[in-house]
């Protein structure tokens, strides 16, 4: 005890970086590995060779510019997409509805670009845009907050279903109201240059991505060090006590899953106004269920989600290669996806029991 | 069936974890039909001895003679299969399986689960052992006290014929007590040797026929009958020390002129999560100063009372002031002033992911702020603080609470809670989980809190603690206030005529 008196830092200083991370990086390593060898056997079954299938895949994805840029394109609104499954789950919550918040994110970037038009300044054009889609995700997380609230349905329910109903939305504004012809493929106008996300530098990366890292800080801040943080992660650990300690539950609970929808009507946005430029039937498809296997894959941690989220972006990307070096269907690349969440479950699995 | 040698001999085991001597040089013996009580205070070492003869641990010296026979007990399923049987503090049932399915998880069997066999196997043995478990109820539908017996249950259906009991009673209602030591004595009578742990001497001149005090890993009193011993010999012998009665001075409970009292109930009507109604008329009022103490068979709405005093619970009726202020809310409750000990602190007042620094600004008092973070360093000082002031001895800052056991957990809650410049305090069952050093320190702070100014309510099931501590004691009876006892008038027959509906 007077140790501590003394000397109240040295308690709490945690172990150096390295120490800490290390065991992290062996488990990401070990359960890529066991996924890569189960994939191996099904491509020995196909008669492609594994040797070749994965330096093609290697030299492919990770050695041209090309594919790298597509893979931070693609991982932009999955990082996105996985912090609005984190913030709410740090309040006990489980947010499925990333895939419905990220189409009203569109829509409603879509919806001011409509509404402000070309009449704005272009800076001032893309916040409008911007704004609208996070009031829209978060409006939509509302509502299963609300319910959740109001008559005790189950957020994950909520979530997913209003999936369906956002779905339901986008389709009827892009035939109905919104459809650029009568004409051809149902879709929305395309942008105008001054409504589309710049690009990084030379590259074909559009700035999103660093909307999205800057965030993952910010997020990673404001559950690790901020008085909201602490609250909400009581509220997630036991409503009971924080009840008993006069914390104001139903209004944390509000506000965590209405951030977690805000966060994915930004994934909406850059995805609308930095990649797709027109909403179509097929706009952010998967994105949302995609970025919370990403955000479960990373313990909902804000760091291992960027981790996680270029690991999902970069087996898409290689999905292509793989057709093309090892003469096997682009779509197997989602087995090898679905060997790599699987290997995830049974080491997350044996952890607890060694906890236990 | 008279043997000639105990069922369990220990003979001076020892175990050190590092630096740390758990266990030292410790003996004794269990023979058939004897219930032996374990005591000693936390960290005494009967945790580890325990898991020594349980095959959790292996002892660094010593042996094991169980049956006459030397024993090599390399495994928890090496004792298993000797004859020694654990039932746990925390219970290990599946609860949404079967009684029935849950021990047939336990016994060893074929492929085919015959569970209509099986099933009329447990209603015998339940019979044979007065144990009343039904094999057909679901686990999870069981009370705490019906769980346990369906633990020793399947000790006693694995063949055990020594049943080791980790501390049974700390999670048990006294009612339930009553009915475990039912089956303790049924065990007794069959011949069983019943090995029970506690730190509570009523329950060793109770049930046991001798006893072991274990202080420091070293065997104090080896194989005692606890009939020749008196109360401070056993004290003293687990504590270390004599312990010193309570010393309570008169309240002063000066009130100037007009004062609200610290809590104030009138006319409060409630209902129990189940709909009916768990408080009938309740009219109390606390005083600043003042330590009042609150009787009753569990269930009779202390529960209901403390949580309608602290703003928890909406009463259909009444209204309920902490220091003059209306209370509705329990925000409000703890803006004017309140603090509590709730009945299930596990359940109700930690956050197993925090630790124990982060739970101690979980008090509702507006946290210590830094920006927008929290001023951790100004917390750990007030940790420490409170720490030393209170004398509790919280686990470590930096422990995680899932690390913690139920104990340990209570002196937390207490010392956040106690540590508080409250005026009004809301205790139920204060005590629950401690050893004697920390029980007696944690009613001279309750009494600290009084002489501060608090108004004290304290919920407790143990009137001894009761009357030594309570300015005042009222009896609750079905949901009303059967009765006050002051102090010159306190004894345990008309308290307990009270508590059971009955005039003084």
């Amino acid at each position: 005890m007077t140790a501590v008196v003394a000397d109240p830092e040295a308690e709490q200083t945690p172990a150096p970086l390295l120490s800490r991370a290390l065991p992290v990086v062996m488990r990401w390593v070990g359960t890529l590995a066991v996924a890569l060898v189960v994939f191996s056997v099904l491509l020995l079954l196909k008669g492609a060779s594994p040797v070749t299938a994965y330096t093609g895949i290697w030299e492919s994805t990770f050695l041209r510019s090309r594919s790298l840029q597509e893979i931070v394109v693609q991982m932009t609104p999955l990082v996105l997409g996985a912090l609005a499954v984190a913030v709410p789950a740090r309040a006990g919550l489980t947010n499925v509805g990333g895939e419905g918040q990220i189409i009203m994110g569109g829509v409603g970037a879509c919806g001011a670009f409509l509404f402000v038009g070309e009449t704005a300044a272009p800076g001032l054009l893309l916040v409008a845009m911007l704004v609208s889609a996070m009031v829209a995700g978060a409006v939509w997380a509302g509502i299963a907050a609300a319910m959740r609230l109001v008559a005790g349905v189950n957020e994950a329910i909520s979530t997913l279903l209003l999936n369906f109903v956002a779905l339901d939305v986008l389709l009827f504004l892009i035939y109905q109201p919104w459809r650029e012809s009568p004409v051809g493929q149902p879709a929305t106008v395309e942008l105008v240059d001054a409504a589309k996300l710049p690009f990084v530098a030379a590259t074909r990366i559009n700035v999103g991505i660093v909307l999205a890292l800057v965030l993952a800080v910010v997020v990673y801040l404001a559950l690790s060090r901020t008085r909201w943080g602490y609250k909400i992660s009581v509220a997630g650990g036991n409503a009971e006590a924080a009840r008993r300690a006069g914390l104001n539950v139903r209004l944390l609970v509000l506000s965590a899953l209405m951030i977690g929808g805000a966060l994915a009507g930004i994934a909406g946005m850059i995805q609308f106004a930095g990649v797709e430029y027109k909403l179509r039937p097929s706009f952010g498809y998967q994105l949302g269920y995609t970025s919370f296997l990403a955000c479960w894959l990373a313990r909902h941690q804000p760091f291992p989600i960027l981790v996680a989220a270029f690991v999902f972006a970069a087996l898409s990307v290689s999905g292509d290669s793989l057709q093309l070096d090892a003469g096997v269907p682009a779509a197997s690349i989602h087995v090898l996806t679905a060997f790599i969440l699987i290997a995830v479950l049974g080491f997350t699995a044996s952890r607890r029991k060694a906890a236990a | 069936m008279t043997l000639c040698h105990p069922l369990l001999e220990v003979l001076g085991l020892t175990k050190s974890f590092g630096e740390i001597k758990a266990a030292t040089d410790v003996s004794l013996e269990v023979w058939p039909g004897e219930v032996h009580a374990l005591v000693g205070e936390n960290g005494a070492g009967k945790s580890t001895l325990l898991k020594m003869i349980y095959g959790v641990y292996h002892p660094d010296a010593g042996q094991l003679v169980f049956d006459g026979h030397e024993a090599v007990v390399a495994s928890p399923s090496d004792a298993r299969r000797l004859g020694i049987g654990m039932v746990f503090q925390d219970l290990r049932l599946v609860p949404a399986l079967t009684v029935a399915e849950n021990i047939a998880l336990a016994i060893p069997g074929g492929v085919r689960l015959r569970l209509g066999a099986l099933r009329a196997r447990i209603d015998e043995a339940s019979e044979r052992f007065g144990l009343a478990v039904d094999s057909r109820a679901w686990v999870g539908h069981l009370s705490i006290g019906e769980r346990q017996r369906v633990e020793i249950l399947k000790v006693l259906m694995t063949g055990a014929r020594l049943v080791i009991l980790d501390e049974p009673t700390s999670v048990l209602a006294p009612q339930e007590v009553e009915a475990l030591f039912r089956v303790v004595e049924h065990l007794r009578s069959q011949d069983f040797g019943v090995v029970i742990v506690t730190h509570k001497l009523d329950e060793v001149r109770t049930i046991a026929d001798r006893a072991t005090v274990l202080r420091g890993g070293r065997a104090v009193l080896s194989n005692i009958v606890p009939s020749q011993h008196s109360d401070a010999e056993l004290v003293e012998a687990m504590v270390g020390r004599s312990v010193a009665d309570l010393q309570r001075p008169p309240a002063r409970t000066s009130e100037p002129n007009g004062a609200a009292p610290a809590l104030e109930l009138a006319g409060i009507e409630c209902a129990s999560d189940g709909g009916h109604l768990a408080l009938k008329a309740i009219k109390l009022a606390v005083r600043s100063g003042e330590l009042v103490g609150i009787a009753g068979v569990a269930g009779s709405g202390q529960r209901e009372l403390c949580e309608v005093a602290l703003g928890l619970r909406r009463p259909r009726a009444g209204t309920v002031r902490i220091n003059g202020t209306q209370v509705r809310s329990a925000a409000a409750a703890l803006a004017a002033g309140a603090a509590s000990v709730p009945e299930d602190p596990v359940a109700d007042a930690v956050v197993s992911r925090l630790d124990v620094t982060g739970h101690m600004i979980l008090n509702g008092r507006p946290l210590p702020a830094r920006r927008l973070g929290i001023d951790w360093r100004k917390v750990r000082e007030t940790t420490a603080d409170a720490d030393q002031r209170l004398g509790l001895r919280m686990a470590a800052p930096h422990r995680r609470v899932s690390e913690l056991s139920g104990g340990n957990i209570q002196r937390v809650v207490l010392t956040r809670e106690l540590s508080l410049d409250a005026t009004l305090v809301v205790a139920a069952y204060p005590s629950r989980g401690l050893d004697i050093a920390n029980v007696r320190r944690t009613q001279e702070i309750l009494l600290e809190r009084r002489d501060a100014g608090a108004g004290v309510l304290v919920v407790s099931e143990d009137l001894d603690e009761l009357m030594g501590l309570a300015d005042r004691i009222l009896v609750m009876h079905d949901g009303a206030i059967s009765g006050e006892v002051l102090p010159a008038a306190f004894d345990r027959q008309s308290i307990g005529s009270l508590m059971t509906g009955g005039a003084a």
